[in-house]
This record gives C-alpha cells, sequence and structure tokens, in this order.
C-alpha cells in the first residue's frame, strides 16, 4: 500500500513527520480529497509542468527544516499565472528563514473552492489510544477551543453528534447570510480518520498525532488543504 | 480461561476462608480490627491469622505461612511491611484465591516501584490474584467482608471500584446514610494486577448488580475501559467519579490537537460514545448512584419534563432555575390541568401552575386528602417525566400534627399506584441542622427508600441526579 510506503520512506529519511506531499499523499489513500499538486525543483520543472494546472494557484516551500512555511514567508496564494508564480518563487527563494534552510523543492497547488475552514486532528492518548478531534478553524479552534473529541472508532452517529456539540454549529448550518455546508462530506473524512478502518486505527502504531488545517468545505464537498502527520517514535 | 468472570470473582465477594496477615498477638494492628469487623459483620467461615511466633491470636489458632491453612485461603487480607509480602506470598503457592495487599510503600513512590514489581512476580508465580496494593480492603455483604466499621448491611445492587481507600469508606458510610445498598466495593490502589475494568466486567454480569460506579484517578487501562462500555451498551448505567490528571504525553502536546485535548476531553468524549455518567463531586456520585439504584430508567422516553410540588416559594423558583440550566424542562402545566387545580380551590398563596407551591396550610388539609388530589392532576394532567416532591420540614414545626408527613407520603404512594410508570418519582426532605428534625427526616428517608422512593436534601441536589438519568436515558434512547 502507498500510505505503508510512505511512512516507510519518512522513517528512511529519519523524519518525525511526513511532509506536506506526503500527508495529502497519505489522505487521497484514505479518500479524502486534498487539492491537486506537484513539487517542483525550480523554474524549468515548473515551467514543463504548468500546463496541467488550473490557476488560481497556491506555491510552498518544500523543506524539512521549516515547519510553520508561513511564518519565514514561504507560503504565495491566489498566483494567477505562471508569471507571477515565477516572481513569488523567487521572491521566496531570497527569503531569510528559507535561504539558509535545506529547500527541496516548491510545491504548486490548485486553490480549493472557497467554504469554512475547519480542523479535523487526531492524535494518541496514552491510556484511551487513538482519538480524533473536529472543529472549525481561525478563532474558533484558536481561541475558542470550540472542538469536540472522540475515542476512535466512531461511527457516523458519533461523527454527527461530534458536529452537533460543537457551539458554533449553527455557521455550519447557514447562519447570518453564510450559505450552509455539507455536513456530510465532515462526517465523511471524520469517518476516513477516526473510524474503524480510518486513518487513525489503521496507523495507530505509526501516527502519534495528525492535524488537518484546514479543511475547507464547500455546500458539496470537504479538502484538506493543509496537513501535518506526525509519526510514532518507533516501536520496538 | 474458561470460568465466567462471575465465577473468578465470586471466591473474592464471597469467600469461605479468610487469611489475616499483620494481626498482632496483643490485638492492637489494623488486621486485628478487620477480624473483629468482619465477624461482626456475619462473617461465619474460618478465620487463619498468620503469625511466624504465635499459636494464637484474638482467640484463634495461628498458622506459620499461608500454606498451613487447614483450607485453602480465598481471601488473604495483608498488612504488614511491604517488604515482607513477596515471601509471605510465595510461602502460599497454589493455595491462596485472591490477596489484598493494604500495605503501601510500593509503585505510589518512586522507591517502591521495584517491590510492586516483585510482589506482582511473587503473586503471578503463586498462582494468586493481587488486589492493591496500598488499599483499603473490601466492602461485600453478600460475603459478610468489610474494612469498614458499619453494622449488619444487607446485599444492594450497587457495585463499586474506587482507586482510593478513604474515599471508599466515604462511599460506604455516606451511601449506606443515603439508603445505598451494595453489591460490592472494593478499593483497588495501585492495581498492580487486578485492574479497575476486570471488576466492571464482573460487576456487568453479576445479575445482583445493577448500577456500577467507579472512582478513577488514573485509568491504566483506558482503552479496555472504553471498550468494555461500549460493548456494554449502556445496559447497567454507570457512573464515574474521575479524580486528579494525568500529564498527556509529550508527543501529544506537540501537535494541534494534543494541546487542545488535555484529560476532561477524554472522559467527555468516553461518556458521549458510552452513555456512561460522568460525576465531580463525591456528592454527586451518591446522588446519581441513589437514582439508579431506586429507579428503573426510562429506555423509551428520556426524562425532560419535570413537575415541582411542595412548600417553599423561593424554593420552588431557585429550582426552576437551576433544573432549567441542566436540561431539564419545568415550564407550566397546559390548561386543563391548571383548570383541574383552579377547580380544587386552593387557599390563597398557593401556585398552581407548576411548581405547585402550596404553603404548609394547603398540605395539612384534610390530614394531606388535598396533597393527594393535587398530585393527581399532576400525574393525570401534568405530563410529568417525573414529579418532585419537596418538603421543607421546618415549616412544618409546631404547627403541625407530626403525622401530616406519613399522610404525605400514603397520599402519594396511592397515586403512584393508580398512575404505575407514569412518571419518576422523587422527594427532597430539606432540614435545618437542627437534631429532633434531622431524626425525624432520617425515620422517613427510611420510610420512602422502603417504597424505592429516593430522597434528596435539596433541589439542586435531585436536580442533578435528574439530568444524570436523563443523560443515562437518552443515551439508551439514541442507541436502539
Amino acid at each position: 500500500m502507498l500510505s505503508t510506503q510512505l511512512i516507510k520512506q519518512a522513517r528512511a529519511q529519519k523524519r518525525l513527520a511526513l511532509d506536506e506531499k506526503a500527508g495529502k499523499a497519505f489522505l487521497s489513500e484514505f479518500h479524502i480529497t486534498v487539492p491537486s499538486s506537484t513539487v517542483v525543483k525550480d523554474e524549468k520543472e515548473l515551467e514543463a509542468q504548468w500546463s496541467q494546472f488550473s490557476p488560481p494557484v497556491v506555491l510552498k516551500v518544500v523543506s524539512p527544516d521549516i515547519l510553520h512555511k508561513s511564518d519565514v514567508g514561504g507560503v504565495k496564494l491566489s498566483l494567477q499565472n505562471l508569471e507571477a508564480v515565477k516572481a513569488a518563487m523567487a521572491l521566496m527563494k531570497e527569503q531569510p528563514g528559507i535561504k539558509t534552510a535545506k529547500v527541496e523543492g516548491f510545491l504548486i497547488e490548485e486553490m480549493a473552492p472557497p467554504g469554512q475552514e475547519m480542523v479535523v486532528g487526531g492524535y494518541q492518548d496514552p491510556q484511551f489510544g487513538p482519538m480524533v478531534m473536529v472543529g472549525l478553524g481561525g478563532i474558533f479552534v484558536e481561541i475558542l477551543a470550540d472542538v469536540s473529541f472522540r475515542i476512535c472508532p466512531i461511527d457516523e452517529q458519533d461523527a454527527r453528534q461530534m458536529l452537533s456539540e460543537l457551539k458554533a454549529v449553527a455557521i455550519l448550518k447557514g447562519a447570518r447570510g453564510h450559505p450552509p455546508v455539507s455536513m456530510e462530506a465532515i462526517v465523511e473524512v471524520l469517518m476516513n480518520i477516526g473510524g474503524e478502518q480510518g486513518l487513525l486505527m489503521r496507523y495507530q502504531h505509526d501516527i502519534e498525532a495528525l492535524d488537518i488545517n484546514p479543511l475547507l468545505v464547500s455546500a458539496t464537498q470537504a479538502v484538506a488543504v493543509d496537513a501535518r502527520i506526525i509519526l510514532r517514535a518507533h516501536h520496538e | 480461561m474458561s470460568e465466567s468472570i462471575v465465577e473468578q470473582f465470586k471466591p473474592l465477594f464471597e469467600p469461605k476462608t479468610v487469611a489475616v496477615i499483620g494481626a498482632s498477638a496483643k490485638g492492637l494492628a489494623l488486621p486485628n480490627t478487620f477480624m473483629r469487623r468482619i465477624r461482626a459483620f456475619g462473617f461465619t467461615g474460618p478465620i487463619y491469622p498468620i503469625h511466624p511466633t504465635a499459636s494464637t491470636i484474638d482467640g484463634m489458632p495461628a498458622y506459620k505461612t499461608l500454606a498451613d491453612t487447614p483450607l485453602p485461603v480465598d481471601y488473604a487480607y495483608i498488612a504488614v511491611a511491604g517488604a515482607l509480602i513477596p515471601d509471605i506470598l510465595k510461602a502460599g503457592k497454589g493455595h491462596v484465591r485472591f490477596a489484598q495487599v493494604v500495605s503501601s510503600g510500593f509503585a505510589e513512590v518512586d522507591e517502591g516501584r521495584d517491590l510492586q514489581e516483585a510482589l506482582v512476580a511473587a503473586a503471578r508465580e503463586s498462582g494468586m490474584r493481587l488486589i492493591g496494593p496500598n488499599c483499603l480492603g473490601l466492602f461485600s455483604p453478600r460475603g459478610h467482608i468489610t474494612f469498614a466499621e458499619v453494622g449488619p448491611q444487607p446485599v444492594g445492587s450497587v457495585g463499586i471500584v474506587s482507586q482510593s481507600g478513604g474515599l471508599g469508606t466515604d462511599v460506604i458510610r455516606r451511601g449506606l446514610q443515603r439508603g445505598i445498598q451494595f453489591s460490592g466495593l472494593l478499593t483497588v490502589g495501585n492495581c498492580a494486577d487486578v485492574l479497575p475494568t476486570e471488576l466492571v466486567e464482573f460487576y456487568f454480569a453479576d445479575p445482583q448488580t445493577k448500577v456500577v460506579g467507579l472512582y478513577i484517578e488514573s485509568a491504566k487501562d483506558g482503552r479496555r475501559l472504553f471498550e468494555l462500555l461500549r460493548e456494554a451498551k449502556a445496559k447497567k448505567p454507570v457512573v464515574i467519579l474521575k479524580g486528579g490528571r494525568t500529564k498527556q504525553g509529550l508527543a501529544a502536546a506537540a501537535s494541534h490537537t494534543g494541546s487542545l485535548a488535555g484529560d476532561d476531553r477524554v472522559w467527555v468524549a468516553l461518556s458521549r460514545q458510552t452513555g456512561c455518567v460522568l460525576v465531580d463531586t463525591l456528592d454527586q456520585f451518591i446522588d446519581t448512584l441513589l437514582i439508579f439504584q431506586q429507579l428503573k430508567p426510562h429506555t423509551q422516553h428520556p426524562t425532560r419534563r419535570v413537575c415541582l410540588f411542595g412548600n417553599g416559594g423561593g424554593t420552588s423558583v431557585l429550582a426552576t432555575d437551576f433544573f432549567a440550566r441542566i436540561g431539564l424542562d419545568v415550564t407550566p402545566f397546559e390548561t386543563p390541568a391548571i383548570e383541574a387545580l383552579a377547580d380544587l380551590h386552593l387557599p390563597p398563596g398557593t401556585c398552581i401552575t407548576n411548581p405547585v407551591d402550596c404553603p404548609v396550610g394547603t398540605l395539612q388539609q384534610e390530614d394531606g386528602a388535598v396533597a393527594e388530589k393535587i398530585l393527581d392532576i399532576i400525574f393525570s394532567q401534568g405530563q410529568p417525566d417525573a414529579l418532585v416532591m419537596h418538603l421543607n420540614m421546618s415549616a412544618f414545626l409546631g404547627r403541625s400534627k407530626p403525622e401530616v408527613l406519613d399522610n404525605l407520603m400514603a397520599a402519594a404512594l396511592r397515586v403512584l399506584q393508580r398512575y404505575p410508570h407514569k412518571a419518576h418519582f422523587l422527594l427532597v426532605l430539606r432540614a435545618d441542622g437542627d437534631p429532633d428534625m434531622e431524626a425525624r427526616k432520617r425515620d422517613f428517608r427510611i420510610k420512602a427508600l422502603a417504597h424505592a422512593i429516593p430522597v434528596y436534601d435539596e433541589m439542586s441536589n435531585v436536580g442533578q441526579a435528574l439530568a444524570a438519568l436523563q443523560w443515562h436515558e437518552s443515551f439508551c434512547v439514541s442507541r436502539q
């Protein structure tokens, strides 16, 4: 399986986490929609690959040394054409936090259609094993900690209850002029992460923690725009 | 292991023979007290004091080691210096079913970790199950074993596992005062061998047990607890009093999700996924166990609507606010019920809309017959899921015939009989600490409990217990 391969590779490279590209490929194996993307080494590769993208795209630096890409100027959104991507790449290379890091390439990714930012995560509780979490993104998760947790495996009823107990659930249902988002799409992601056959149960010996932040949810779909998968210290 | 869990733990909860290690020939040590307590509690089987030199202890023949007793030992109670215990266990190899080590100085302190390992190894190689160490003992009315000082007690339906010994004593003594009757209570301390989840499994399978209560400080086998409770689908209500906070793994805190988790989130999740009731205080623990002991949950229709009936206007108003805050519904009656109550032409000062608030004068009328009419109307037309009758006993002082309380309860019981299974019925007896009133309250409480009516001290206690019942019932309904 590709997912097992991805973990083996990361371990062989002594990484503590899957990089963004590998993380998304991993999610994709679990039927979670991720934006189509590719990693290019330089401008030349970018030009060769460009025709497969429909802009706007995002450009992100790929480096094992950089954990928070946006902090060092390693993320540029809404690039409308090849020239804009090239310019952004040139600028990025000159950022102080990037110049000194080991840069493996640049990720070019189609932008997900607009939607509500959600977070979906998971971690290993030392006593209870894998746990899955959901919440709304931005201030809801960061300031209000408006999230709900369940012990894995969850069933669909659990997943729906997780959403219904969020204080901000009204926003998902379409409050104050916002269009409602697809609850079904979120439930599906939660099941793919935390269900009986989900990622956290299947890889509980390999995955210490997982953050999908943001998961962009529109009226029809949920797209994992960024993902972090942290590996467990190798068990004997 | 082909033996059922009930069979496995039977020698613990109903031991035929008890050995006691640590009793002194002078009769002053804790184990001497234990021997006296279990005799007083009705244990008639052989008690074998184990002592290296004494030939008798408290008039009973003593034996040098656990291997020397005339019959094999079902339950050994051990309270001697920790370092001696591994060898004591080894000497009893193949001769002992359960050994409860009360002594401390094991893994609860850093320097005791090795000793605990030695203790567990000794128990395993000697073919016995180890309970504790660092606990207080067992309370098992069916087996006439008690570590707490209590009079004779009937076998009840509440099964408890407590990681704390002292709190176990509180649960027994306070619980008994409140009318809780136990199917068993085991203090498990460090849980070096027998784990709380094994006891939960036992109580689930034990026909005597209807409600399970857990005091947990750290869930060593949280995963197993989750699986057990999930599988059981809340068939028996489970009440968890969670104490202490464990530190999450450092790696978990390194992730965003992990840092949001904290310890409580896991327990809240457990409660939502399995229907177990989480409580925060000892009082809530006992209040909640009591409601499950006394009332049969409505697993088709969760309790929401509560009708209040009693004396005390302010008390009714405050209770209405509190109940509403915790998800109970105390909205006024529909017109037919109000009209029916109005037709009773109750004296001024009586409020008839739910809460029904009656001055003492009204409750006293016709020796409580008016109260019966009110209760009948509430039951037949007030659509209650639960009815709380609250009596402020101070208000009866000096102005009421002593039998008015009895009359009120008799009236309530007649109404309950007319509308069986219609609504939960609960009683709040509010007293002010006056010794005579407390004594009267205690007598009255016993009478009510005998009629399966749970009795509470205050409105907030009954409210929280009802909310716990609602939680359990809602889970059962949602998972059918």
